[in-house]
C-alpha cells in the first residue's frame, strides 16, 4: 500500500527564483498522476500569494511565481523559496484521501489509421508482431489519461498504452503533420502542430488540437481520459471540410 | 508614430516579457532574450516595463520613420546610425519624419532592443505580444518582420512620455543629456555566467562537475531563441536513471544522452526530460541573450538564496530607474 497523503514521500526544490518544484515520486503511475491532479486543483482553488502559473507533470508539480509578492506577504520562512515550500508542504497536508477528480472529462478523438497518415503503421505491425487491425483495435479501444502537456503547444502525454504496443521511438525525428498520431515507449500522443517529431505515427485526427485563438487554446488538459474513433479517409476528408 | 523596415536583418520580432499564463498547456514564454535591456528601453520613454519592443539580432536591419518619432535603443547588438552619425542608446530620441536609421555594429553583443513611445501596437494573443514564430502565433502574425512592415505605437502615451515628448520635439533629432547606464545593472561583456547547483546535478561524476565550472565552453551554430548548444569536454553520467518529464524554465541546462550541454532559453519547451546539472541565475540569463555563435561562455556557482537576493534587487533597481525617470520630469 502506497502512502499516498504522507508528506514523506514529497520533494521541494527551486527550479528558478520564479519557480519550485514538488516532486511526489520517481516513476510513472497511475495513482501519483492523479494525485498530482488533485494537488494542482486544490493549489488553483486556494491560490498562493504571487502565485500565475502551474504546470504538472507525470510525478511533480511545478509552482511559478513572483518572488517579490511571496516575500512581501505573511507567508513563514525568510525566502520566497522557504514561504512556498512551507505554504505547499502544509497545504499538501490538507488533501483528503478521495482522490477523485471532478470535472474530468472523456474526451472521443477521430483518428484515421494507417495509409498516407500513418505511415509507420505496417513498421508497428511488423515491430509488435501483431497485423494492421490488430494494432488499430489495441489502440482505438483502450482509454487514455493525459499525464502531462508539454514539448509544444497542446503536446498531450497519453498514458494508458497496451503493452503490446510498446515500440521504441525513431533514431532521428522527422518532420510529422498536426494531427498525426505517434506511439513511443508506454506513451501514445498527437501532435497539434507540424514539428520534427520522434514518435511512430500510426494515423492522423482532423480534429485541432491547440488554436492560440480559443480561450482554452489546448483541447486536452492533464487528467481528461481520451479514446480514439477509428474513421474512414473519407470521414476525415468530411471532418476537415466542415 | 510609425515606422517602416526597410531591411529586417537577420531576425527582428515583436516582443513583450512573455506569456506567463499558459505553460500548462504546453505554450513555451517567449518573450524579449534580454528583460533588462528592453526594460531599460521602455522605462527610458516613460512607458511601462512589458511594453511591446522590437528584438534586433546583430547588426545590418534599417527602417525609416514615417512620422516624428520617439523611441530609445538598448541592448549590445548594434547601434543607431543617420547618415550623420552615431545616436546615443539608453536615452528618449526625438526622430523626425522622413529620417533613415541604421543598425550598425559596434557593441560586442548580439541582440537590441527598440522601444517606442506607447510601446509597439500589435494583438494580445494569450495575454502577450510576444512572436512566437514556431506556434506562428502574437507579435505580427506570428512572423518574424520582414522588408517593408509598418509598425505603429500603440499610440496610449504615459504622462512622462508626454513631457519627454513635449521636451524634445522639434524639425531635428534631439535627445536629452541624460542616459541611463546600463553597465551600471550588468557589465556589456561579461562571459562568466553565474549559476546555481540543477536538480540532478549529483548525476554526473566529479570530474565533469568540477570541469562544469572550470573549463570555458563555446556556443555552438545550432543555437537560436530556443536554446543554446555549449561545445566542450562532454558530462559523464554516474546515475543511469530517466528522468521522468518535468518543467523546464528558460536557463535551464540540460545534459542530452551524448553528454552535451543544451541551455535553454526564451522561446523553449515548457517540459523537459534530460537530467538538469544548473539553472542559470535570472539577473544573468541577459548576458547569455547577448552572446553570439563562437563566443566562450564559463559558469561560476552561486547558492539558490544569492540568486533569489540578486533577482529581488535587480527588480527593485528596476522601479527605482522607472521613478528616477519620472521625477526627472516632475510627473507624480
Amino acid at each position: 500500500m502506497t502512502d499516498l497523503a504522507g508528506k514523506n514521500n514529497l520533494q521541494v526544490y527551486p527550479l528558478s527564483e520564479c519557480a519550485l518544484t514538488i516532486e511526489f515520486r520517481k516513476s510513472i503511475d497511475d495513482a501519483i498522476v492523479t494525485r498530482v491532479n488533485a494537488f494542482d486543483r486544490l493549489l488553483n482553488k486556494k491560490g498562493m500569494p504571487g502565485m500565475y502559473q502551474t504546470v504538472p507533470a507525470y510525478a511533480s508539480l511545478t509552482v511559478f511565481f513572483d518572488p517579490l509578492i511571496l516575500l512581501n506577504s505573511s507567508l513563514p520562512g525568510k525566502t520566497g523559496f522557504d514561504k512556498a515550500r512551507n505554504y505547499l508542504l502544509e497545504l499538501n497536508e490538507e488533501i483528503g484521501l478521495s482522490l477523485e477528480l471532478e470535472g474530468s472529462s472523456l474526451i472521443t478523438i477521430p483518428v484515421c489509421y494507417g495509409g498516407e497518415f500513418g505511415g509507420d503503421l505496417e513498421y508497428v505491425a511488423a515491430y509488435t508482431k501483431l497485423n494492421n487491425e490488430a494494432v488499430i483495435k489495441l489502440h482505438s479501444e483502450a482509454v487514455y489519461k493525459v499525464c502531462m502537456i508539454g514539448f509544444i503547444p497542446g503536446f498531450a502525454y497519453l498514458g494508458g498504452l497496451s503493452p503490446a504496443l510498446e515500440i521504441p521511438r525513431k533514431g532521428t525525428p522527422v518532420k510529422v503533420a498536426p494531427g498525426a498520431v505517434g506511439i513511443a515507449g508506454s506513451q501514445t500522443g498527437i501532435y497539434p502542430l507540424e514539428t520534427p517529431g520522434g514518435w511512430q505515427i500510426i494515423g492522423r485526427t482532423p480534429v485541432c488540437l491547440f488554436d492560440a485563438k480559443r480561450s482554452q487554446p489546448s483541447l486536452l488538459k492533464t487528467g481528461d481520459r481520451v479514446k480514439f474513433e477509428p474513421i474512414t479517409f473519407s470521414e476525415f476528408e468530411k471532418y476537415s471540410g466542415g | 508614430m510609425k515606422i517602416r523596415i526597410k531591411k529586417a536583418g537577420l531576425m527582428a520580432t515583436i516582443q513583450d516579457l512573455g506569456r506567463h499564463y499558459y505553460l500548462s498547456q504546453g505554450v513555451p514564454v517567449s518573450g524579449v532574450m534580454d528583460s533588462l535591456s528592453a526594460q531599460i528601453a521602455n522605462l527610458s520613454l516613460g512607458n511601462a516595463p512589458n511594453d511591446a519592443v522590437i528584438e534586433f539580432t546583430q547588426s545590418g536591419a534599417s527602417f525609416v520613420t514615417e512620422d516624428d518619432v520617439l523611441l530609445c535603443l538598448s541592448g549590445a547588438g548594434a547601434c543607431l546610425k543617420t547618415e550623420a552619425g552615431i545616436l546615443p542608446s539608453n536615452c528618449p530620441l526625438f526622430v523626425p519624419a522622413g529620417t533613415n536609421l541604421y543598425l550598425e555594429n559596434a557593441p560586442p553583443g548580439c541582440r537590441s532592443y527598440l522601444a517606442i513611445a506607447g510601446g509597439w501596437a500589435a494583438p494580445e494573443v494569450l495575454g502577450s505580444k510576444s512572436t512566437y514564430v514556431t506556434g506562428r502565433f502574437g507579435g505580427l502574425d506570428g512572423r518574424c518582420l520582414k522588408d517593408n512592415d509598418i509598425l505603429n505605437s500603440s499610440g496610449n502615451l504615459t504622462a512622462t512620455t508626454m513631457v519627454i515628448w513635449d521636451s524634445l520635439k522639434g524639425g531635428a533629432i534631439n535627445h536629452p543629456k541624460w542616459s541611463v547606464g546600463r553597465a551600471l545593472f550588468l557589465p556589456d561583456a561579461r562571459n562568466t555566467i553565474r549559476v546555481m547547483r540543477g536538480r540532478e546535478f549529483n548525476w554526473f561524476d566529479g570530474p565533469s562537475t568540477s570541469s562544469f565550472f572550470s573549463q570555458e565552453y563555446t556556443l555552438g551554430h545550432n543555437s537560436n531563441r530556443m536554446g543554446y548548444q555549449l561545445k566542450g569536454k562532454p558530462i559523464h553520467r554516474v546515475f543511469e536513471g530517466e528522468l521522468l518529464s518535468t518543467a523546464v524554465t528558460p536557463g535551464t541546462i540540460q545534459v542530452t544522452n551524448n553528454g552535451d550541454l543544451v541551455l535553454l532559453m526564451a522561446d523553449c519547451q515548457t517540459t523537459g526530460g534530460y537530467p538538469r546539472i544548473a539553472q542559470v541565475a535570472a539577473v544573468d540569463l541577459p548576458l547569455c541573450a547577448q552572446l553570439k555563435p563562437g563566443d566562450p561562455i564559463n559558469f561560476k556557482e552561486i547558492s539558490w538564496k544569492e540568486a533569489e537576493k540578486l533577482y529581488i534587487e535587480r527588480e527593485l533597481d528596476l522601479r527605482k530607474l522607472a521613478l528616477a525617470i519620472k521625477q526627472r520630469y516632475n510627473v507624480e
